[in-house]
Order: C-alpha cells, then sequence, then structure tokens
C-alpha cells in the first residue's frame, strides 16, 4: 500500500516539476509547484514526519505560494520571450545538467545505508511533541537565529517594497 | 537492508533519494534555460524542496530527529528567501518591465 502510494506521489511531483519548467505563463509555473508541494507533504507523512507535513502544508502550498499568486497578480500576466541571446546555452544547460543527473545517480548504485544506532519509538516519530522537544533543547540556538532571519527578512521585504520618495 | 518499514510495506530510501535528483535537476533545468525572473525564483524553490526530501528520508532511514528539525530550518530559510527576492522583483518590475533576466545587467560595470 505505502508503495502505491509512494508512486503515485512521486509521478505527480515529477509532473508538477515538468510543468514548472514547461510552461509559459508564470501562473501556470507556480500552480504546477503547488502539485509538487501537496505530493512532496504525502512523501513526508510516508516518511512518518507529521509536522514537516503540515508545516509545508500551510507554510509552503500556503503562505509562500499565495505569496507568489499576489506578485503574479501584482506585476501582470509577463509573457516569456521564447528565445534567449545565447543560441548555445540550452543545449549546453542541458549538456550540464545531464553530466550532474549521471552523477547523482552513479553515487546512488549500490550504496548502503547506515543502520540506526539505536532503536526509537516509531510511533512518537517526527509528531509535534517529539519536533518541540528537539527545537528547544537540542536545537534551541539555532531555532532563535531562525526567528532573526525571519525579522530581518521582513524588514527588508517592507524596505524594498515602499514606495519612491517615500522617507517616513 | 537499505529500507524501511512504512504500514506493513517495506520503502526503500534510494526510491526517495532519486526523487529528490530527479527534482533538483529539473529545477537546475529551470534555473538554467528560463528567462523569467519570476519562474527562475519558483525553479529555487523547487530544489529546495528537493533538498528538502533528502533531509526527511535520511532522517527516517537512521531514525534521528535531527534531519527533521533541519528541514524545519531549511523552510525557514526559504520562506525568506523567496520573500525578500519577490520584493525584490517587485522593485524592479516598478521602474521597468522585465522580459528576461539578461536585461538586469547594470551591476556589471
Amino acid at each position: 500500500m505505502a508503495i502505491v502510494i509512494f508512486f503515485i506521489a512521486a509521478a505527480m511531483a515529477v509532473a508538477g516539476g515538468i510543468g514548472v519548467i514547461s510552461f509559459r505563463q508564470p501562473i501556470r509555473s507556480v500552480l504546477s509547484l503547488v502539485v509538487v508541494m501537496i505530493a512532496l507533504s504525502v512523501l513526508f507523512l510516508l516518511l512518518s514526519a507529521q509536522f514537516i507535513f503540515v508545516a509545508q502544508v500551510i507554510v509552503y502550498a500556503g503562505a509562500v505560494m499565495v505569496l507568489f499568486l499576489f506578485v503574479i497578480a501584482l506585476l501582470g500576466p509577463a509573457k516569456e520571450i521564447a528565445k534567449s541571446r545565447l543560441r548555445f546555452q540550452a543545449s549546453l544547460s542541458a549538456l550540464f545538467v545531464l553530466a550532474l543527473f549521471g552523477l547523482l545517480w552513479a553515487m546512488l548504485q549500490g550504496v548502503t545505508y547506515r543502520q540506526p544506532d539505536k532503536t526509537v519509538d516509531m510511533s512518537i516519530f517526527g509528531t509535534v511533541q517529539s519536533i518541540g522537544l528537539g527545537l528547544f533543547t537540542k536545537f534551541l540556538y539555532p531555532f532563535e537565529l531562525t526567528s532573526l532571519l525571519l525579522l530581518v527578512a521582513a524588514i527588508g521585504a517592507i524596505y524594498l517594497s515602499r514606495k519612491e520618495g517615500d522617507d517616513r | 537492508m537499505s529500507g524501511f518499514d512504512a504500514g506493513g510495506s517495506q520503502l526503500d530510501t534510494s526510491w526517495f533519494l532519486l526523487l529528490a535528483a530527479v527534482l533538483f535537476i529539473l529545477g537546475t533545468i529551470g534555473v538554467l534555460i528560463r528567462r523569467n525572473p519570476l519562474v527562475i525564483l519558483i525553479c529555487i524553490e523547487l530544489m529546495l524542496n528537493a533538498a528538502n526530501l533528502t533531509l526527511v528520508a535520511f532522517s527516517r532511514q537512521l531514525q534521528n530527529l535531527d534531519g527533521q528539525l533541519f528541514a524545519l530550518m531549511s523552510m525557514t530559510v526559504a520562506a525568506a528567501e523567496a520573500v525578500v527576492g519577490l520584493a525584490i522583483l517587485v522593485d524592479i518590475f516598478r521602474h521597468r518591465d522585465v522580459e528576461d533576466i539578461d536585461d538586469l545587467s547594470e551591476l556589471k560595470g
């Protein structure tokens, strides 16, 4: 059952990813990315990461994608010009990307994974309690720094998006 | 044994890593060949998501929660990156219409 769910979600994710890079209108790319996000959230659930699943749906598929949609609505439906100035760039990047994929593929061949050091109770693995416990004990400093990062990003976004000559 | 049990059936960690590799590659293609700055930002989000998938997959394989916490951190960084990137784009688009990312070459000197 889990295998079937995995392959359906994986096919959805790959189809969405192809849609992101092949649609001409940006709004369709964003909607394809939402499909990828939802498929990935299902995979996170398969990997028993419940909290990451919820965060993926709310933060990514919810907030970030709505932000992208707002910006597209603000900027208008700018269609992309098909041809670029560097004619060889597409073929060159295809070659580069194929080489990168070949490297990743070769890396995955015959790899053996380290086994868990200690077996943990899988019924509480990835729940809100266990994530919160890790976040507020072992990862307390990164967590606090994250809040600083978000503050800086918010201030930067407000500063960048204010009107010209608006010095208040 | 290279997998783990998920609801009674065996899942292979390599499948998740391969899927993440495919998604990352798709994002790389998008960054390299698309011309619209907005679409390039979207493709970067796709790549970050692929990296997140590997983090969570290894977290499950090693039964260690640190990977999931890393994934949470990278989600935050991705959100901040999207916000600042979109703000810069809106600011640029306010002054002129950019169809091609290569039009933005003033900083080249």
